[in-house]
């Protein structure tokens, strides 16, 4: 080990590592197979029951799937939405540009439970939402918004914005000038840029950002549970239930479990399927 | 083809005035150099061109036709950037045809197409590869095809900038020899004065977003206007004259260090002048049959040739290139015979 200083330099980190991820989960792990117990949350055997009970339940997989599919919607939309803003931040240079980033990053700035308050007060009945709405004419009677999926989807896409930002921007940033104008002098009309070098060329800021975006959405616990209400259940506000409701720990394991690998596999899947563009647009 | 004609052109970046009146004519089928040091604003009129650069003054036409208010993607202009700008996630082949699918040409016709293109740079066999998988040299290549292969009016800014000196030698034969091939007009950006004089019909030399003059590459070198140029276009020695006397339009007679010639130059001179004397005008001779005297003060061997100074009289230094088995050293008094044809009339100040 001596022998190899970037080895002594990571170690620190693989520690880290260690003692706050690996280690965390292969107890989760082992917890998902233990029998569950009658005084204490688990049991001392071994047992597949959880998973029999998960898989074979159409209400998890349910969840599940709306959990999954909520992520992806938010995720597409945390791309359209980012897509111009970055465009523009990847433009701006100097104090505006420092300006763009103090916008981008401010929902981050908020505690999650203030922001969640928040649009807990703003899509209320009688909230300035409603009100806005009413007062421009588009609406005649107040929105019911608090606690449908709709709104755990703008709330989500809100905060997740700036992790779909900021790397589209580095991307763009990336692309040379001189590309664009190569394209334009062959006779491409702007649209033809963007759609021939632009985009592919930003795919590997797009690439992370939807990773990090969807990843974040799967595992969200505070909005969804807010903003949800109790009629909609998510995976995370689930589990949580089974840890520290019924303190069904082994149960909830299991569900952890299971949504983690659907998660790996959803972004695996998309990774298999665009490997080729990423392959190609790394300059 | 094409007659690309810029008459007067402005280009100001904030309060920079990069282009203040620049004018260049470039026949049909011919390739006109811009030549200058960096920074003097070869690019941006190249930029101008293409359209990549509004200009705050001035014209543009391609055969009498104002293209000023053209976008650059209708011009017409195929660039060739010093970064070769090849698109990362293209194929060799994408890259060469991508003007060609931008024009919705049917598929077997750019297939043909990019593949002739390809074989006219000789890159065959490259064509699925990206140009991260290719050699310098190649990307050059590639860069060259694709702005060729629609036929246009071709903008080259330093092209053989980035390649070592074997390559650059052969890839300026290349693009000359396509260029005349297929007579396409072409602009030609380079520092590099021996590039200049090399490849172009007509040569303008800039200095700092003016030209200083633009004429063919003999005339440049042979008759420049200013001492600015013959400096940029190759080695040269100048003598100052103390009398000048116009014997008729272009022709003078002087004393410079000493000796009175009669002799070719710019015309209208009217104040003082100087002798303009390229190396190769020069002979060395014994002191007596010189036009001027001079003692050696210093001498380099440098294989092929000799490398001298000598110091003339009134303190001037004339820089020659003997032949390498010239029997004289340091110090010795030797005479300087002149090719008087070859010899030019400079007023000290630009006219
Ligand atoms: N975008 C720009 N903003 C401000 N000044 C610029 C810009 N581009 C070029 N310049 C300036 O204009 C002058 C001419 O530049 P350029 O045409 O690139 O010169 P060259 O190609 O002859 O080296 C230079 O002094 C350069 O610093
Ligand atoms: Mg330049």
């Amino acid at each position: 080990m001596m022998r190899n200083p970037k080895l002594l330099l990571a170690i620190p980190a693989i520690a880290l590592i260690f003692v706050f991820m690996i280690l965390p989960i292969t107890n989760i792990f082992e917890m998902s197979f233990r029998t569950p117990g009658q005084s204490e949350p688990f049991g001392d055997d071994y047992t597949m029951m959880h998973y029999d009970r998960i898989l074979g339940d159409a209400y998890y997989w349910g969840v599940l799937g709306r959990s999954l599919l909520t992520a992806g919607v938010v995720t597409l939309l945390c791309l359209i939405v980012s897509y111009p803003i970055a465009w523009h931040m990847s433009k701006a240079k100097g104090l505006k540009a420092v300006f763009l980033y103090a916008c981008i990053a401010s929902p981050l700035m908020t505690g999650v439970l203030v922001r969640n308050f928040g649009w807990m007060i703003a899509a209320a009945l009688n909230g300035p939402l409603n009100e806005t709405l009413m007062a421009l004419g588009l609406i005649e009677r107040p929105l019911r918004m608090l606690f449908t999926q709709g709104l755990v989807i703008l709330a989500l896409v809100h905060v997740f914005v700036p992790f779909m930002v900021l790397p589209i921007n580095n991307a763009l940033r990336n692309i040379s000038p001189t590309l664009i104008e190569a394209a334009s002098s062959m006779g491409a009309t702007r649209r033809e840029v963007f759609r021939d070098i632009i985009l592919p060329l930003s795919f590997p800021g797009i690439y992370p950002g939807m990773i990090l975006v969807y990843v974040l959405a799967v595992a969200a616990y505070v909005t969804p549970a807010l903003l949800g209400g109790q009629m909609v259940s998510y995976m995370p506000t689930l589990i949580i239930g089974e840890l520290t409701g019924t303190f069904q720990w082994p149960f909830g394991s299991a569900l952890a479990i299971v949504l983690s690998l659907s998660t790996i596999l959803v972004v695996g899947v998309f990774t298999a399927l665009t490997a080729r563009l990423m392959e190609w647009s790394k300059a | 083809m094409a007659t690309v004609e810029v008459r007067d052109l402005r280009k100001r970046y904030q309060d920079f005035l990069a282009l203040d009146g620049v004018s260049l004519r470039a026949e049909s089928g011919q390739l006109v150099t811009l030549l200058g040091p960096s920074g003097c604003g070869k690019s941006t009129t190249l930029r101008c061109l293409a359209g990549f650069l509004e200009a705050n003054g001035g014209e543009i036409t391609v055969d009498g036709e104002s293209i000023l208010g053209v976008p650059a993607n209708r011009r017409g202009f195929g660039v060739v950037f010093q970064n070769y700008a090849l698109f990362p996630h293209m194929t060799v082949a994408e890259n060469i045809g991508y003007g060609l699918k931008i024009q919705k040409l049917p598929k077997a016709e750019i297939d043909t197409r990019v593949h002739d293109a390809m074989k006219l740079v000789r890159l065959d066999g490259l064509a699925t590869r990206l140009p991260r998988e290719i050699s310098g040299g190649q990307q050059q290549r590639v860069a060259l095809a694709r702005a060729l292969v629609l036929k246009p009016k071709l903008l080259l800014d330093e092209p053989l900038a980035n390649l070592d000196a074997r390559l650059r030698d052969e890839v300026r034969w290349l693009i000359r020899d396509l260029q005349q091939q297929s007579g396409i007009t072409a602009f030609y950006v380079t520092h590099d004065q021996s590039e200049a004089m090399a490849m172009s019909n007509m040569v303008a030399v800039m200095k700092a977003g003016r030209v200083a003059q633009f004429a063919t590459p003999r005339e440049i070198y042979q008759k420049p206007t200013e001492r600015y140029v013959a400096d940029f276009t190759g080695e040269a020695n100048f003598i100052t004259c103390s009398s000048v006397t116009p014997l008729a339009e272009g022709r003078y007679a002087i004393t410079a260090a000493g000796a009175t010639l009669e002799l070719n130059g710019v015309p209208g001179i009217t104040g003082p002048a100087e002798l303009l004397l390229r190396p190769e005008a020069l002979a060395l001779t014994t002191p007596e049959a010189g036009t001027f005297q001079g003692t050696v003060s210093k001498s380099a061997f440098l294989g092929a040739a000799l490398r001298f100074e000598i110091t003339l009289a009134d303190g001037s230094v004339l820089k020659l290139t003997p032949e390498p088995n010239h029997p004289v050293e340091a110090g010795q008094k030797v005479g300087i015979a002149i090719d008087q044809s070859h010899a030019w009339l400079m007023p000290e100040v630009a006219p």
